[in-house]
């Protein structure tokens, strides 16, 4: 079955993937155009320049696009021993939020360097693939004893508890921690722990639901608003349903092929947030079904070719790069696209590549760029 | 590990496979009901988008009111919800910024946040009290959530109480109510402007926005300075006969009209009792006057059949309808409303009328015995022991009532009728003002004057009029014989400031020659600088002036209540500018003296004189130039002549321009059968006793105080005291009374 996956056709010795390439092209395109269209609304209004977002999106990609051209031509060993490095330079950044940090809607996410904001939560993400692939490695057997899989959690920990401790930031958090578990799960062979971490977890969840709904009228109650909402949005839909409910209209309103690009209604005001976390419902109202279907299919187009990749990687380390950016790409992906559907209780993650964020579409591509440089490294077997 | 690689994938794939299938679900199960759901929530709502009114602005371009844009303070308590980090600094800036008591506004926040999206949290703000909570509101990263401002135009008149009838003011709706406002309500509103939004072919939503048309603005012939001098002096005048004789205000009434006489421009138009235009429901500014009941009739103590004056003690008890006729009262304008008998003032008309028509040449002389029997009724003069042998110019000088009468019956009563037609008597002047009454059921016509009422009619009782007709009407018996319609705005002016339209003065017709009004001018003047001349004390310092008193009985007869005023003009050779003064039942005990008239005149013209530019021609003495200094008016008289003869020439200025005492003292000898000058003077009223009925007697002119020109009280048939009135109701909709 292994060999189904081997690269044979070509008889270069150099292997180039040009469907990745495509793939990421598209999905970079598609995401300013229907970026464009979903905040030209709210650039007009807040900012009077309705390109305000497609503007500062359209800079950071062409930047990211730079990094992810840098960092493919950059032997990708050279990462393993910038790992600890990175590690420190990641937790640096989100300490750095502490007395630097400045909010917007709300939240204290970002700091500010030389004119640009960062948002250190994203870089984190990035840091914690390049380091978690290095120890694994490092780890070698030992990763399928319960005490390897803690040690590989438990690096990543840090970085998720100063994630969630100082931006309040639950989902990247979430993220760091789903990222760092999938690469564990990947390169262990054994699959009980897994399950039993799953069903642990899952558990854990329900039981969580459960004592909120309990305690509906209650000061927890109040606090686990966001799981009360999800349950029924309708009956907070002037709270904290109000933005939920508001994608489903957009969704249900798209039909089988939606409105027209550039048609959404709900984008005028009505649907918060609707050019970061709640884009793939605007996809949906001017796309509709189908069109939603398209973007599903290119992110499962894309993790098919990183697959593909790490398949032939030409080690372990280069194998896990790529998984760790499978495991980023496809929780945000599921995540966002379970949230917008209230599949989910309401949490804020952002659609890679489509949504707006610059240090998103930078970090993304950096990994992008990790992806070719391993590729790169393919030796491609005879014919 | 390629193993488990292939598990993640399919896992991934799974999840995503459900996720297509809850995506699927949603379009299938909710997609119509999300469909209308959406359509629902645009906004189709128009707005409506307030205009600006016009303002009222006085002949220089001062403000008389004007339209301020004021803010209205909303908290939406969903918006503020959804950002809990941002209540307590929303709070803090509201507290801080606009002083709202935090506490209330936390419970109604607390109990509403759900579902409120519109609670006001203040009103009428100006944008200084609200620009810096916008600049925090503004600032990066603030965490002022959910307050927005709703605009709105509010109406202020900076001069508070100054030319409040003349002005009018408006209801919440911006809507004139009573004066200019009323009257100009069309030109000074503009048009409201709407938001709304609408589908177009494509089932899009646009939103259009049509401005708001601003209201014009008028220009008036009011000078406010001119305005505010007639007000403090009527002010004056009740602040000095308040509560004198019987409870409540120094007059019944008060009314001053300044006018240009060749223009019919009114300058100045002011009546006491006087009210606030920012605060018109005050009712401390009800204090001092009559009050009505809810039917608008006098009410009257029981006991003691006293008329009833509002005080602060009863003011609070007034509520309905009676505190509206009361209101009302307030309101209207007595310069244009009020109609009354205009008593002497109206000799000046007999005469002019007379010698138009040709029955009279102007030079005839008739003998005043006291009183003349007409038509079986003995109908007196003031001075009932006889003026002797008089010229129709003396009869005007001492206003002698038998004098009238021979001139109107020379003149007879199809005459008199026309001529009171001709001068506008009973007709309205059409002054641009909301209220003006219709007197013509309250003149006679040639129909039904007999002629005791002819009689009656030739010195001013008996047919009523308004202070706005009499001035217009007299005004063109000293400007060659013009009548201009009256009226205030020259003006109309959009909201850029360019000119929309000039009102020019309208001459509407010639009632007399310019010979005739040439003779009147010089009788006229002979009233204030004649020997006997009534109208002494309405002579300024520096100035001569010419004019005619009034002193009017009113009804019922011999109640010993009178309605004085005074006609003056200025300069005597060409005159410029008419005034008008009404004191309507002055609050002392004996009210038939003209000087309470005269005197404000007096005080008006010392200032309003030399304000308008007019010089001084007369030489001042010292206590005339003491009381110019102490009122910081500039001296213009001619320069004082350095020889001693100069007393002897102001002689007759100092006597026209003296106090009642200085005329007391200077009493010549008399001369013809003036038998009164010789009657002893009582110490404690300064008048003369008659020694043979004890009456009271003026010791200049003879005129019996309190003393009745009817000889039974009869009353004549169409004067009744009833006039027709503009009144308001509740909802400030006129209806005749």
């Amino acid at each position: 079955m292994a060999d189904r996956f081997t690269l044979k056709k070509l008889s270069t010795s150099r292997f180039f993937d040009s469907t990745l390439l495509i793939t990421i092209a598209l999905l970079v395109i598609f995401g300013l155009v229907v970026l464009y269209s979903v905040s030209s609304y709210d650039g007009s209004v807040s900012f009077n320049d309705s390109a305000y977002y497609f503007k500062k999106q359209a800079v950071n990609t062409v930047f990211g696009l730079g990094v992810m051209f840098a960092v493919s031509l950059v032997p990708y060993h050279f990462w393993e021993r910038t790992s600890g490095l990175a590690y420190i330079f990641a937790m640096a950044l989100l300490f750095l939020i502490i007395p630097f940090g400045f909010e917007a809607n709300g939240a204290k996410r970002w700091i500010r360097f030389m004119g640009t904001s960062i948002q250190p939560a994203e870089i984190a993400k990035l840091a914690i693939i390049i380091c978690l692939a290095h120890l694994v490695c490092r780890l070698g057997n030992a990763i399928t004893t319960w005490k390897g899989i803690f040690i590989a959690l438990g690096a990543s920990m840090p970085m998720v508890i100063a994630i969630y401790g100082i931006t309040r930031n639950l989902s990247s958090a979430i993220i760091v921690f789903g990222i760092a578990l999938i690469m564990c799960f990947v390169v262990s062979p054994d699959y009980k722990k897994f399950i039993l971490m799953g069903v642990f977890l899952i558990a854990v969840c329900a039981l969580a639901v459960y004592v909120v709904v309990q305690n509906k009228d209650s000061a927890l109650g109040y606090r686990g608003e966001r799981i009360l909402a999800w349950l029924d949005p309708n009956a907070y839909a002037s709270g904290k349903g109000f933005q939920t409910l508001q994608a489903l209209y957009a969704i249900g309103s798209g039909g089988i092929f939606g409105k027209g690009i550039g048609q959404s209604m709900q984008k005028l005001g009505f649907l918060p947030e609707a050019q970061n976390d709640m884009i793939f419902s605007i996809i949906c109202e001017e796309l509709g079904f189908f069109g939603a279907i398209c973007v599903i299919l290119l992110f499962l187009l894309l993790l098919w070719r990183c697959l593909i990749i790490t398949y032939n990687a030409p080690d372990l380390y280069g194998a896990l790069l790529i998984v760790g950016f499978m495991a980023h790409i496809a929780i945000q992906v599921i995540l966002n696209i379970a949230v917008v559907t209230n599949t989910i209780p309401n949490t804020g993650i952002s659609l890679p590549f489509i949504s707006y964020g610059g240090s998103s579409v930078v970090s993304l591509l950096f990994e992008v760029g990790l992806v070719f440089s391993v590729q790169r490294g393919i030796t491609v077997r005879d014919a | 590990m390629k193993k488990k690689l292939v598990v993640l994938f399919a896992i991934v794939l799974l999840l995503f496979v459900c996720l297509i299938y809850r995506l699927y679900s949603i379009t299938r199960d909710n997609g119509a009901q999300y469909k209308k759901q959406v359509l629902a929530q645009q906004k189709y709502d128009s707005v409506t988008i307030p205009f600006r009114r016009g303002s009222i602005l006085d002949t220089n371009g001062n403000i008389l009111a004007t339209s301020e844009k004021v803010y209205t303070v909303i908290l939406d308590s969903v918006a503020l919800n959804a950002d809990e980090e941002a209540i307590e600094p929303t709070f803090a800036a509201l507290r801080s910024e606009f002083g709202i008591d935090t506490a209330k506004v936390r419970d109604y926040f607390e109990q509403n946040k759900e579902s409120s999206r519109y609670y006001i949290l203040s009103k009428k703000l100006p944008y200084e009290k609200i620009q810096n909570f916008i600049a925090l509101q503004n600032e990066e990263g603030s965490l002022i959530k959910g307050i927005w401002f709703e605009e709105e135009y509010q109406r202020l008149y900076p001069g508070n109480s100054l030319a409040c009838d003349v002005i009018g003011f408006t209801t919440g709706d911006d809507v004139g109510s009573y004066g200019l406002e009323e009257y100009y309500n069309d030109v000074l509103s503009g048009t409201p402007g709407r938001e709304y939004g609408f589908m177009n072919e494509e089932g899009t939503l646009e939103r259009t926005t049509i401005s708001a048309e601003d209201g014009n603005s008028i220009v008036t012939t009011i000078d406010a300075n001119l305005q505010a001098m007639v007000e403090k002096y009527l002010k004056k005048f009740n602040d000095e006969y308040a509560n004198n004789f019987h409870s409540g205000n120094g007059a019944n009434n008060l009314g001053c009209i300044i006018m240009n006489v060749n223009t019919g421009e009114v300058l100045a138009m002011a009546s006491y009792p006087n009210f606030n235009l920012n605060d018109t429901r005050n009712k401390e500014s009800l204090i001092g006057m009559q009050l009505l009941d809810d039917k608008g009739d006098k009410v009257v103590d029981e006991e003691n059949g006293n008329r009833v004056y509002i005080t602060e003690d009863n003011v609070n008890t007034i509520e309905g309808d009676a505190l509206y006729q009361n209101y009302n009262a307030l309101w209207k304008n007595f310069c244009i409303s009020d109609a009354y008998e205009p008593g002497s003032v109206s000799k000046p008309l007999t005469v002019a009328s007379a010698i138009e028509c040709g029955a009279i040449k102007g030079n005839e002389s008739y003998n005043c015995q006291g009183m003349l029997e007409v038509g079986g009724h003995e109908i007196k003069c003031h001075n009932t022991y006889g003026d002797g042998i008089l010229t129709v110019a003396e009869g005007i000088e001492r206003s002698c009532n038998v004098c009238m009468m021979y001139v109107a019956q020379a003149e007879g009563i199809n005459n008199f009728t026309k001529f009171q037609h001709i001068f506008n008597m009973g007709l309205k002047t059409n002054i641009d003002l909301a209220g003006e009454a219709r007197t013509a059921s309250l003149v006679y016509t040639a129909e039904n004057m007999r002629s005791s009422e002819l009689a009656t009619c030739s010195f001013g009782q008996g047919y009523n009029c308004t202070m706005i007709q009499m001035i217009a009407a007299f005004s063109s018996l000293i400007n060659g014989g013009y009548y201009y319609e009256p009226h205030l705005v020259k003006k109309v002016i959009n909201s850029s400031g360019a000119t929309v339209e000039n009102i020019e003065p309208r001459l509407l017709k010639q009632t007399i020659s310019r010979d005739t009004s040439d003779m009147i001018i010089s009788m006229c003047n002979q009233v204030v600088t004649g020997e006997h001349g009534t109208g002494k004390t309405a002579r300024p310092a520096g100035y001569i002036i010419g004019g005619k008193t009034g002193t009017a009985e009113t009804l019922p007869r011999k109640n010993n209540e009178y309605v004085v005023s005074f006609m003056g003009y200025a300069p005597v050779d060409d005159p410029q500018i008419a005034i008008y003064v009404v004191v309507d039942r002055p609050n002392v005990r004996y009210q038939d003296d003209a000087k309470y008239a005269t005197r404000i005149v007096r005080n008006i013209l010392t200032e309003a004189l030399p304000y308008l530019g007019i010089f001084m021609t007369e030489e001042l003495s010292d206590k005339e130039r003491t009381e110019l200094e102490e009122l910081k008016i500039e001296i213009t008289t001619p320069a004082k002549s350095e020889d001693g003869s100069d007393t002897e020439g102001d002689a007759e200025g100092t006597d026209g321009a003296g106090d009642e005492n200085s005329v007391t003292e200077e009493q010549t000898p008399p001369a013809n059968s003036e038998i009164w000058k010789t009657f002893a003077i009582d110490p404690e009223t300064g008048y003369a006793v008659d020694p043979n009925t004890g009456a009271y007697i003026d010791p200049d002119t003879g005129a019996t105080i309190g003393g009745t020109f009817s000889d039974e009280g009869e009353e004549p048939t169409s004067g009744n005291e009833t006039v027709t009135e503009i009144t308001y109701d509740e909802n400030g909709s006129p209806s005749q009374q």
